[in-house]
C-alpha cells in the first residue's frame, strides 16, 4: 500500500466519522449519545403549584423515552434551573443554560408574563424553546422563528373558549367576564371580545387588580349588568372572592371559572366556604378528561411510579402536573423529525410541522410557521362543591393573530 | 344609569366599604398607636396580621383547637410576639443610638422574616381559609346585602375600637401612654417607665392586629401577601392625620367606602388607585389630615 492510498484512507475514514459522527461541533448539547435540554421553571417560591409538578412530569416522560431506547440512539439529559416565575431569575435561568450548560434546546416555562422576559435573549440566541404550561402570550404574538408555547392553553385561546362555551351551551347573549387590570387579563379578554363578536353576543367585562379586597363593586355591577353567565378570568385568590360574593349579593345565573383561576379545586371549595355558592358553577379545564380518569391513568401511574415520596404527600400531583407531558411529547417528536443528526434549524423546522392529538388536552397539538401557540381549546365541568360531571365536546377559540 | 341602580349601588356600596373600612380602621389604630407613643412607622404591621391568620390556621388545621380557644389563644400570642420584639429587637436598636430610620428598618426587616417563615411552612402559597365562627345566612338593610359574618366583623371591630379608646382614655396604663406620646421626656420625669410604657403599646398593637386577622380571614383569604392590606390602613391613618386615633378609624371607614363607590361609579380599575387619590386631596387640602388638628409652625 502506498504513502498516498494509506492518506486516502485515513481521509475517507475521518470523513465517515464525520458523517456518523452525530456530535457537530456547531450544535451545542449533542453528543454522539446524549441530546441535552435545559428545562426551568418554578421549583420553589409563591408560583411554585404553578410549574414543579409540570417540570416532574415532563422530566418522567423523558425518562420514559430513555427508557425505550432515546431518540435515534440519543438519551435525553435534562439540566434543571429554578426560576421561581420571576423575570430576572427567568433571564438568568435562560442564559446559564445556553451559555454554560450548552443546551441543544429549552423546554421551560411556566408563568406567562415572566417567561417573556426571556424572549429577546432566545430570539438572538437561535436556541429552540418550547414552553412548558406557560401560555406566554405575550412571547408568542408577533411569532418568533424559534419560540413555541400555549401547550396548556394560550391567553387569548383561554378567553375565546369560554365565550364559546357560554354562548353555544349556557345559550348566554350577555356575558359579564371579570378579568385582570394586567397584560395577562388583556390577552385573555382580545380573545374573549373577538369570540363574543363572531358569536352575536354581548360581552360585558369588568377589569380589577389582582390585589383586591373588596370585590363588591365588580359583582354588584355584573349582577346590575343583566347578564345571562358570568365568566371568572382572574387568579384563584379574586375568583374564591368573587365567587362568594356572588352567594352573597344573590348573583343566580351561571358562573364559569377559567382555568386560571383552579389551581386546587378542594380549597376552592373550602375557601368559599358555602355549598350554596356552587348551584351554578361551571369550572374550564384543558385535558382531554378529568384529572385522574381513566383516559390520563397512565400519566397519574406514571407519576407515582418515578415520585413515589412526593406522591404520597398531600396536594400531590400538583393540578397542572399533566400539562407537562404534551410539551415534552412536542419536543421528542421535533427531535425524531429531525432524524439522526438533528441540527436546531431541522428541530425548528420539525416543531413548524407539528400536528397530532396527544391525548392529555383538549384539542390537538398545532404548530405552524406562523402560529405556535400549541393548544385552543377547553373541556368544561359542572362542579357542585364536591364532584366534577363532565360536559360533553370540546370549546375551541376561533382568535388568530392578525399582525399588529 | 337608572335611579333605582343608582340607590342599589349606593347602598350598597357604603354597606360593605363599612364592613372592610372597619377592617382598614382596626389596622390603622395599631399603626397610629405605635407611631404615636414610639415615632416608628411600623412597615411589619401587615405581617403581623399575616402571621396572626396563620397561627389562627395551625392551631384549628393542626393542632385540632376549636376556634373559640385558637382565636384567643392566638391574639395573645400574636401581642406578646410584638412585646417580645419592642423588648428584644427595638430597644436594643433604639440603645445603639443610630438614626431612627433604624427603627424602622427594624420592623420592615421582621415583616421579610415573618413572610418568609409562613412561606417556608409550606401553606403560605395557596390562598387558605380557616372556619367562620358564625353562620352562613344574609340580612337586607334597605336594598342593601350583608352577611351574618359582615355583621359580626363590623360589630366586633367597633367593640375593640370602643375598649381600646375606653383603656386609652380611662386608665392609667392609657393615660401614660398618651403622656409619652405627648413628651417623653417630661413623662419619664414624672416617672412613667418609658420601656414598659412602649412594650405595652406594641402589645396592643399585635392584639389589635390578631383580631382584625380573626375577624378578616375567613372573608378575604389568607396568603403569605395578605399583609399588602397595610398599605389601605397607611392611606386610612395618612387620611385621618396620622397621630390621630380617631383620625386612623375615620380614615379607614373613608378608603373603604371610597374603594366600593369609585369601582361602582367610575371604573372597577380604579378602585386601588381610589386611596391615593384621596391621599393626595387630604395632602394638598388638609395636610395635616381630617383629624391632625390645626397645622402649626415650630421654630427650630
Amino acid at each position: 500500500m502506498t504513502k498516498h492510498s494509506l492518506c486516502r484512507i485515513a481521509l475517507a475514514v475521518a470523513a465517515l466519522a464525520g458523517l456518523a459522527g452525530p456530535a457537530r461541533a456547531d450544535e451545542p448539547g449533542l453528543t454522539p449519545t446524549t441530546i441535552r435540554i435545559g428545562m426551568f421553571g418554578p421549583l420553589s417560591g409563591a408560583s411554585m403549584a404553578y410549574g414543579f409538578d409540570v417540570m416532574n412530569a415532563a422530566r418522567m416522560y423523558y425518562d420514559k423515552i430513555n427508557k425505550e431506547g432515546g431518540i435515534h440512539g440519543r438519551k435525553i439529559e435534562v439540566v434543571q434551573e429554578d426560576d421561581r416565575c420571576n423575570a430576572n431569575d427567568v433571564v438568568a435561568a435562560v442564559k446559564k443554560l445556553v451559555e454554560q450548560d450548552g443546551v441543544f434546546l429549552l423546554n421551560g416555562g411556566s408563568c406567562s408574563a415572566p417567561v417573556v422576559a426571556a424572549k429577546d435573549y432566545v430570539v438572538r440566541s437561535g436556541v429552540p424553546w418550547v414552553m412548558l404550561n406557560a401560555s406566554g402570550d405575550g412571547a408568542l404574538y408577533p411569532p418568533q422563528p424559534n419560540i413555541y408555547g400555549a401547550f396548556s392553553i394560550s391567553q387569548r385561546a383561554m378567553g375565546g373558549s369560554v365565550v364559546e362555551f357560554a354562548s353555544k351551551e349556557l345559550k348566554a347573549k350577555k356575558i359579564a367576564y371579570i378579568n385582570h387590570d394586567d397584560a395577562y387579563g388583556a390577552w385573555n379578554l382580545e380573545g374573549a371580545r373577538f369570540q363574543a363578536k363572531d358569536n352575536g353576543v354581548t360581552l360585558v367585562p369588568e377589569a380589577v387588580s389582582p390585589s383586591i379586597t373588596d370585590v363588591t363593586a365588580p359583582v354588584l355591577k355584573m349582577r346590575a349588568s343583566g347578564a345571562d353567565a358570568l365568566v371568572i378570568a382572574t387568579y384563584a385568590r379574586p375568583a374564591q372572592l368573587i365567587l362568594k360574593k356572588a352567594q352573597e349579593l344573590g348573583f343566580n345565573k351561571p358562573i364559569v371559572i377559567a382555568v386560571n383561576a383552579i389551581a386546587n379545586l378542594k380549597q376552592l371549595a373550602e375557601n368559599v366556604g358555602s355549598k350554596d355558592a356552587f348551584r351554578n358553577v361551571y369550572i374550564e379545564e384543558v385535558l382531554a378528561a378529568k384529572p385522574g380518569s381513566e383516559k390520563l391513568a397512565w400519566i397519574y401511574d406514571l407519576y407515582k411510579a418515578n415520585y413515589p415520596d412526593l406522591a404520597g404527600k398531600p396536594d400531590h400531583p400538583q393540578v397542572y402536573m399533566p400539562y407537562g407531558i404534551p410539551s415534552a411529547m412536542t419536543v421528542v417528536r421535533a427531535l425524531q423529525a429531525a432524524g439522526p443528526n438533528p441540527t436546531r434549524a431541522k428541530v425548528i423546522e420539525a416543531l413548524d410541522r407539528t400536528d397530532f392529538d396527544s391525548g392529555v388536552m383538549a384539542g390537538p397539538i398545532v404548530l405552524t410557521k406562523t402560529e405556535h401557540a400549541a393548544q385552543k381549546a377547553s373541556t368544561y365541568f359542572k362542579f357542585d362543591g364536591e364532584g366534577l360531571t363532565a360536559v360533553p365536546g370540546s370549546f375551541a377559540s376561533r382568535w388568530t393573530y392578525q399582525g399588529q | 344609569m337608572n335611579t333605582e341602580i343608582v340607590f342599589l349601588f349606593l347602598q350598597q356600596g357604603i354597606a360593605s366599604g363599612l364592613v372592610t373600612g372597619s377592617v382598614y380602621a382596626l389596622l390603622a389604630l395599631a399603626l397610629v398607636i405605635v407611631f404615636r407613643t414610639t415615632d416608628v412607622a411600623n412597615f411589619a404591621e401587615g405581617e403581623f396580621y399575616m402571621a396572626a391568620a396563620y397561627l389562627a390556621f395551625f392551631l384549628i388545621a393542626l393542632v385540632g383547637l376549636p376556634i373559640w380557644a385558637a382565636a384567643p389563644a392566638m391574639v395573645v400570642g400574636i401581642a406578646v410576639a410584638a412585646g417580645l420584639f419592642q423588648r428584644v429587637v427595638l430597644r436594643r436598636v433604639a440603645a445603639a443610638r443610630g438614626v431612627s430610620v433604624n427603627l424602622v428598618i427594624a420592623t420592615l426587616g421582621l415583616s421579610y422574616v415573618l413572610k418568609g417563615f409562613v412561606r417556608a411552612t409550606g401553606f403560605g402559597d395557596t390562598p387558605r381559609s380557616f372556619p367562620s365562627v358564625v353562620p352562613d345566612g344574609s340580612v337586607t338593610l334597605g336594598q342593601a346585602s350583608l352577611s351574618y359574618l359582615d355583621l359580626a366583623i363590623l360589630g366586633a371591630a367597633l367593640a375593640v375600637m370602643a375598649a381600646f379608646f375606653a383603656v386609652f382614655n380611662l386608665t392609667r396604663t392609657g393615660r401614660a401612654m398618651r403622656a409619652v406620646g405627648m413628651n417623653r421626656r417630661a413623662a419619664q420625669l414624672v416617672g412613667i417607665n418609658l420601656g414598659r410604657t412602649e412594650r405595652l403599646v406594641w402589645i396592643f398593637a399585635g392584639g389589635i392586629s390578631a383580631v382584625a386577622a380573626i375577624l378578616i380571614a375567613p372573608k378575604l383569604l389568607m396568603t403569605a401577601e395578605m399583609g399588602g392590606v397595610v398599605t389601605l390602613a397607611f392611606a386610612a391613618a395618612i387620611v385621618g392625620g396620622f397621630a390621630s386615633l380617631p383620625g386612623a378609624v375615620v380614615g379607614g371607614f373613608i378608603i373603604g367606602i371610597a374603594e366600593n363607590l369609585v369601582g361602582l361609579f367610575v371604573s372597577t380599575r380604579a378602585i386601588n388607585v381610589a386611596p391615593f387619590v384621596i391621599i393626595m386631596l387630604v395632602l394638598i387640602f388638609k395636610p395635616q389630615g381630617l383629624f391632625g388638628g390645626r397645622l402649626r409652625v415650630r421654630k427650630v
